[in-house]
């Protein structure tokens, strides 16, 4: 109960402290030792049916760092979202696992950077950051400096079923200048079609489980619903109102109402939307990229994609460097990120299915984009003599001379809103989940009720 | 085993009371801060408690006046030898930690502080629990009123034991781990001694337990606060804390307490002044003094901690993130109540700042009590082939078992291991209970005598009140509720033999409320004569699935099977103490809330009842109908026959033979590198595979007469030679022919399982590009026929991630083998690594 340690206790500790952090610094790098020194990238769990890009390209890296250099590798986190911020909050504020780079989603970076557990990245870990789609590497940025590089970017997309459309003698074509309007007279029309399509329940479907896809569509009617809407500023500092909050309430509750709607949305995550709307009970469907491939599969061409009526938000992960790293290690990680992120990545990205960050990576000039990094992309691999493609499907050419990547993506993205940048986002979105939830409960309050609870609530959670 | 009363025994108490120091700052800058009163009042008052209250008989206590280390170690040694019942070890004076907080040093008259490691005159409290263990007495009592005393439990986790002899101390420290607290008033005893001798002294029998209860009650209602303005709270270390692990402390007439005054005034405004004075002494010294000065101050705070208080971040920092693992039973009921903790005052600072988020996930209780003794060092540093991290999930700060039994499991087993990397310690007192029961159909319930009935009986009379009646378990693997009812279906009886008499189904649930979700979903007929072992509670709260169609289901409560009893356990992982005081506070303050008023509330909505007493339900206003009001508990967790019996589970069903089909035609050239390439998934799961299945791996290619090579001949392997087949394998190029591979593989498999009831599996890996030759007609309906009558159950797994939609060839052949599909839309390597886990006899 020493009333408080004398100076002389302070110092024994402090100097424990210090040789504990240099003892922690020096065998991190045994130069000639028999294991090459190692840089630890964690990321979500990357079983998405893309042959491991992500290991390829780590994969490329250590074979360009040869015997003797360093070796990154990967270690793979839950799939859940939830649990992978969870643990590498967790890890880096108690030092309880060891990351040298980590894959972050663009809502966390500011929260991962405010706390200081990433650094600031200088020139080194980025190459032609004029080639990133702005909209995209905003959000690598917290307090005007660069902490991470876009890895894989998202944003929400319109799938729908050309057949049914054409069967219920819909004349209006979905093109990306597609509204709301149009979209709910295109359901209309399909509702009144006699016989309904097989399987065929309601309009569209989307995500608006108590997760964070409610949040993810939220926004995407709030921002739709008022010009220039932002929940925060770019300080973090909450920036909405009662009235603004009130038109997009309203907006999303048009948008999810019945008969427009199927009703087990309000408790759909990713899997449940693509399965409804995979199953036909459907004719729209709001998800991400990622599906287009298996969509296509299953449809062919009667599947028809385009960009989102209003706005779309944006997804996607980063690459930063943690700042529990040693110095050295965190020199040699920004090179990893700036070759995981260089041009010729993103070209293999996009080829695997990803939206790609860069605008080059869309840019196809005289045929295929070229990918080297990953051999399993690289142009040539494709054919086979059997015939059977090498790599996941995704048809770039739509009708009428349509790029998908070129035509829908890449303006999709450049377009995209960004959802509340604050070191707070946990605890917004959390706010966001649990108040717009009472619109899909048993009696739903008004707009204007649901709005003031919002606001209130936000400004409890956020600083004024 | 009854509770410890040592009364007529030969017992001793040894009171180390160090008031008075030889070097103090004021004559020695290497000397401690200052003297400490107070503990003369500590060490008298104590001393006539201890003879008052009849547990100690006369000479029995002895009582050391600021000793030496030397003639400390020599009275302890001393009294060691001596005491046969009871023997009572009390200190009070200065001590320090180390940085990391694994040592702790209590700092005796002669006490210096030197630079290096010096630490002249403290004796460490690993030498202390050294000589405890090795003394002759029965039960042992610690009891540390000192700057980290909370820290003695964490050295007690890490004390190596191999013969569990440390079992027999508990320890009653005054304050959290890593808190200083300050010296007291120079005309009492200091707060915790006080309020501890005032207990002793109320007469009537005194119990650890209710002594340490009522201490923290009464140092709670006095706000009593430590280092840096926290609370004050005692802390105890006592596994597992049971009635009869309780030991009686005092039984004496009584005496008129005197109610001193709060300490509030006194030693609060000291600490205030001296807050001040450190603020002042920041403010002159500018940001990297301040830096460094925090540093100093913050003697176990780390990067972290500085960086928030340094940071320019806006008003409120990101908050501690904590990670809570809970047994599956458990996890919706423990999120429920970290969610309405994380937006209360107590996780809000006077700032309006949140203190700390809490995510809640679970993970299958065997395979989180194998990662907890074995994994650790996987789990820490993940490898390619053992990666905790993704399989099971993040790395607790906090564990909430469904028994406390689970530590001391964990703890035996991880007593083989050379290194831990992550130490357990548990709180003393379950967070709540909950009986295992057999949920019957209202209208069987006459039949059942509703308690005093082993579970044996009752099953018994379940069949002679109807023939038909099934009796459903969850997977024991996957929770403690399943695991324990399964150590009393076993009981006596053969294990496979008892699997026979439970209803057959392809796969257990993995949890009692997916069970009481899935019987409806059977048929309203198995639903009516349908019994589950399920913990009481969900008949309150795991009702909420089909409301039309389920039978209502009452209680009949088996003497013989231990309840749950979740234990809350702070997990420590190696170095990861950069925060370690926050995330202590943080730890800390999610237990007062858990445990305390809005935790029962939410507890007892979920259908808790009480941990003590006469286990009432904690939400007493709303009892479903069916349940009993108040109960006697079953026996207590047994951590060895749980070990046993999952052993004895395993192997009823096995070992067990899987066939897996890896489709090699050309397409699977973009899905075959890396983990998650084709081989690279059914790398990993060959953990669930070991010595004594049969196994192999068909590589599927061609449409001519043979539709596969072996990659790996079917027989039993050592895992690596598996591995090296699966590093072996390559793309083909041709195409696959998935309908003549399936029809090759379950003749195969049925030839295998003629003669046994060995548990099989065939796992099919494809990308689907070849379904078209599946999706012919005839083709489809060969292959479901066949699949339907095999009884080999067939896992697909398509790494499109539309694979298992409604109506794909995958989902459909799955579903007439009685297997899973499972597509790249799932978390496909953990699902499919436990379904061959399922059949195989795993690792021994």
């Amino acid at each position: 109960m020493a009333r408080r340690l004398t100076a002389a206790a302070l110092s024994l500790l402090s100097l424990i402290a210090l040789a504990s952090c240099t003892g922690k610094d020096a065998p991190q790098q045994p130069q000639g030792a028999a294991d090459p020194p190692r840089i630890v990238v964690a990321s979500g769990q990357d079983v998405t049916g893309k042959n491991g890009i992500r290991q390829q390209l780590i994969d490329a890296w250590n074979a360009r760092e040869g015997e003797g250099g360093y070796r990154a590798r990967l270690v793979e986190l839950p799939g859940s979202a939830d649990q992978q911020r969870s643990q590498l909050l967790g890890a880096l504020q108690s030092g309880g696992a060891e990351y040298d780079v980590v894959n972050l989603d663009v809502t966390w970076i500011p929260e991962f950077a405010a706390a200081g557990l990433i650094r600031p990245l200088t020139g080194a870990a980025v190459k032609s950051p004029g080639d990133i789609i702005p909209a995209v590497d905003r959000t690598s940025f917290w307090g005007g400096e660069r902490y991470a590089v876009p890895f894989n970017s998202d944003v929400g997309l319109l799938y729908y079923r050309k057949d049914h459309l054409r069967d219920a003698g819909a004349s209006r074509t979905v093109g990306p200048g597609v509204t709301w309007t149009d979209l709910r007279n295109l359901i209309d029309a399909v509702n009144d079609d006699s016989p309904k399509p097989e399987n065929y329940e309601e309009g569209w479907t989307t995500q608006l489980a108590a997760y964070e896809g409610r949040t993810v569509n939220a926004i995407e009617a709030f921002a739709s619903a008022v010009p220039g809407f932002a929940l925060t500023d770019e300080d973090g500092r909450y920036a909405a109102d009662e009235a603004r909050l009130t038109a997009g309430v309203t907006e999303l509750r048009e948008r999810t109402a019945t008969p427009y709607m199927l009703e087990e949305a309000s408790g759909s995550r990713e899997a449940e939307s693509l399965s409804a709307f995979a199953e036909g009970r459907t004719t729209f469907l709001r998800h991400w990229p990622y599906v287009y491939p298996s969509l296509y599969e299953t449809f062919k061409g009667n599947l028809g994609v385009t960009r989102l009526p209003g706005k779309a938000v944006l997804g996607g992960q980063n690459l930063a460097v943690t700042s529990n790293t040693s110095e050295q290690r965190a020199a040699k990680a920004a090179e990893l990120i700036a070759f995981l992120t260089d041009p010729d990545s993103e070209r293999c990205l996009l080829r695997a299915g990803f939206a790609a960050t860069r605008t080059s990576a869309y840019e196809a000039p005289g045929g295929a984009p070229e990918c080297r990094h990953a051999s399993a992309y690289s142009s040539g691999a494709s054919a086979s003599p059997t015939g059977e493609s090498a790599e996941v499907k995704a048809p770039d050419q739509l009708a009428d001379g349509v790029s998908y990547s070129r035509d829908i993506l890449l303006p999709a993205l450049r377009e995209a809103v960004q959802r509340p940048r604050t070191p707070l986002y946990g605890a917004v979105t959390q706010t966001l989940i649990t108040e717009l939830g009472a619109l899909y409960g048993p009696r739903p309050p008004g707009d204007a009720q649901v709005a003031k609870n919002l606001d209130e609530a936000l400004s409890k959670v956020l600083p004024g | 085993m009854s509770r410890f009363d040592a009364r007529g025994k030969v017992n001793r108490a040894l009171l180390a009371g160090v008031s008075e120091y030889d070097h103090t700052a004021s004559d020695d800058p290497r000397g401690v801060s200052g003297q400490l009163p107070a503990v003369r009042h500590n060490r008298t008052g104590l001393e006539d408690a201890l003879r008052r209250g009849g547990v100690f008989g006369a000479g029995e206590v002895r009582a050391l006046a600021s000793p030496a280390p030397d003639d400390f170690t020599l009275e302890l040694r001393r009294v060691c030898r001596e005491a046969r019942g009871l023997l009572l070890l009390y200190f009070a004076g200065h001590a320090v930690t180390s940085t990391s907080g694994s040592e702790l040093h209590l700092q005796m008259r002669t006490a210096r502080v030197l630079p290096g490691n010096g630490l002249p005159g403290s004796v460490s409290f690993t030498e202390v629990l050294g000589e405890l263990t090795e003394s002759n007495a029965e039960q042992v009592v610690v009891i540390l009123d000192c700057c980290y005393a909370g820290n003695a439990a964490g050295i007690w986790h890490r004390f190596d034991d191999p013969k569990r002899k440390k079992h027999k101390i508990l320890l009653l420290m005054s304050v959290q781990p890593n808190r200083c607290i300050l010296g007291g008033d120079a005309d009492e005893a200091t707060p915790f001694t006080r309020e501890l001798t005032h207990v002793l002294d109320e007469g009537g029998e005194v119990w650890l337990s209710e002594l340490y209860t009522k201490v923290k009650e009464r140092m709670e209602a006095a706000n009593y606060r430590a280092e840096d303005d926290d609370e004050q709270r005692p802390q105890a270390l006592a596994p597992p804390w049971k009635r009869e692990a309780d030991v009686l402390l005092a039984a004496g007439p009584g005496t008129v307490a005197r109610r001193t005054e709060s300490a509030h005034g006194g030693w609060s405004s000291r600490l205030r002044s001296l807050l001040a004075r450190v603020r002042k002494a920041l403010a002159r010294s500018g940001r990297t003094a301040l830096a460094a000065l925090l540093a100093l101050l913050a003697t176990a705070a780390g990067i972290y901690g500085i960086l928030v208080l340094t940071g320019d971040s806006g008003p409120c920092a990101p908050a501690l993130e904590l990670r809570v693992l809970a047994d599956p039973d458990l996890e919706p009921a423990v999120r429920a109540v970290a969610d309405d903790y994380v937006t209360s005052d107590a996780n809000t600072t006077g700032e309006g700042c949140r203190r700390s988020g809490v995510t809640v996930n679970s993970a299958g209780s065997a395979a989180v009590v194998n990662a907890l003794a074995e994994r650790t060092d996987a789990w820490q540093q993940p490898r390619e082939d053992d990666n905790p991290q993704r399989d099971i999930g993040p790395q607790p700060d906090v564990w909430i078992p469904a028994t406390g039994a689970d530590v001391d499991r964990v703890t035996t087993a991880a007593a083989e291991e050379d290194r831990i990397f992550a130490r357990l310690e548990p709180e003393a007192e379950p967070i709540a209970y909950s009986p295992v029961v057999l949920a019957v159909p209202k209208q069987l319930r006459a039949d059942l005598e509703p308690t005093g009935q082993s579970l044996s009986r009752l099953l018994t009379a379940l069949e002679r009140a109807d023939r038909k009646a099934e009796v459903h378990r969850p997977d024991p693997e996957f929770t403690d509720a399943a695991l324990l009812a399964t150590t009393s279906l076993y009981g006596d009886a053969d294990a496979r033999d008892a699997e026979l008499d439970l209803a057959r189904t392809e796969r257990p649930e993995p949890t009692a409320v997916r069970l009481l979700c899935a019987l409806p979903g059977r048929g309203t007929a198995v639903d009516h004569r349908g019994a589950a072992l399920v913990p009481e509670f969900l008949l309150k709260s795991g009702i909420g699935c089909h409301p039309v169609t389920r039978a209502p289901r009452v209680a009949a409560y088996p003497d013989d099977v231990p309840g749950l009893e979740p234990a809350f356990v702070r997990v420590r992982w190696e170095d990861g103490d950069r925060d370690a005081t926050a995330r202590d506070d943080a730890v800390d303050r999610f237990h007062t809330w858990l445990t305390g008023k809005e935790g029962r509330a939410v507890l007892g909505e979920y259908g808790f009842r009480s941990a003590k007493g006469e286990r009432g339900l904690l939400d007493a206003a709303s009892v479903p109908e069916g349940l009993t009001e108040s109960l006697r508990p079953a026996g207590t967790a047994d951590p060895t026959t749980m070990g046993q019996t999952l052993v004895d589970y395993g192997n009823a069903h096995g070992p067990g033979r899987v066939l897996y089909l890896l489709d090699s035609s050309g397409s699977m050239a973009g899905r075959w590198d890396g983990p998650s390439g084709g081989p690279g998934i059914l790398r990993q799961t060959l953990p669930g595979l070991g010595g004594k299945d049969e196994y192999g791996v068909w590589a599927v290619h061609g449409t001519g007469g043979r539709t596969h090579t072996e990659l790996l001949p079917f027989g039993t392997h050592a895992r690596r030679e598996a591995e090296r087949a699966l590093g072996a394998a390559e793309v083909r190029d041709a195409e696959a022919d998935p309908h003549g591979a399936l029809l090759d593989a379950l003749a195969f498999m049925r030839e295998r399982g003629g003669g046994d009831d060995r548990p099989q599996l065939i796992v099919y890996l494809t990308d689907g590009e070849d379904d078209g030759r599946l999706t012919g007609k005839a083709a489809l309906k060969e292959i479901l026929d066949r699949a339907g009558g095999a009884g080999v159950p067939v896992t697909m797994v398509s790494l499109s991630s539309s694979g298992c939609d409604q109506g794909r060839p995958a989902t459909r052949i799955a579903e007439a083998g009685r297997g899973r599909c499972l597509d790249a839309g799932d978390d496909l390597v953990p699902a499919l690594h436990d379904e061959v886990a399922r059949v195989g006899m795993g690792e021994e």
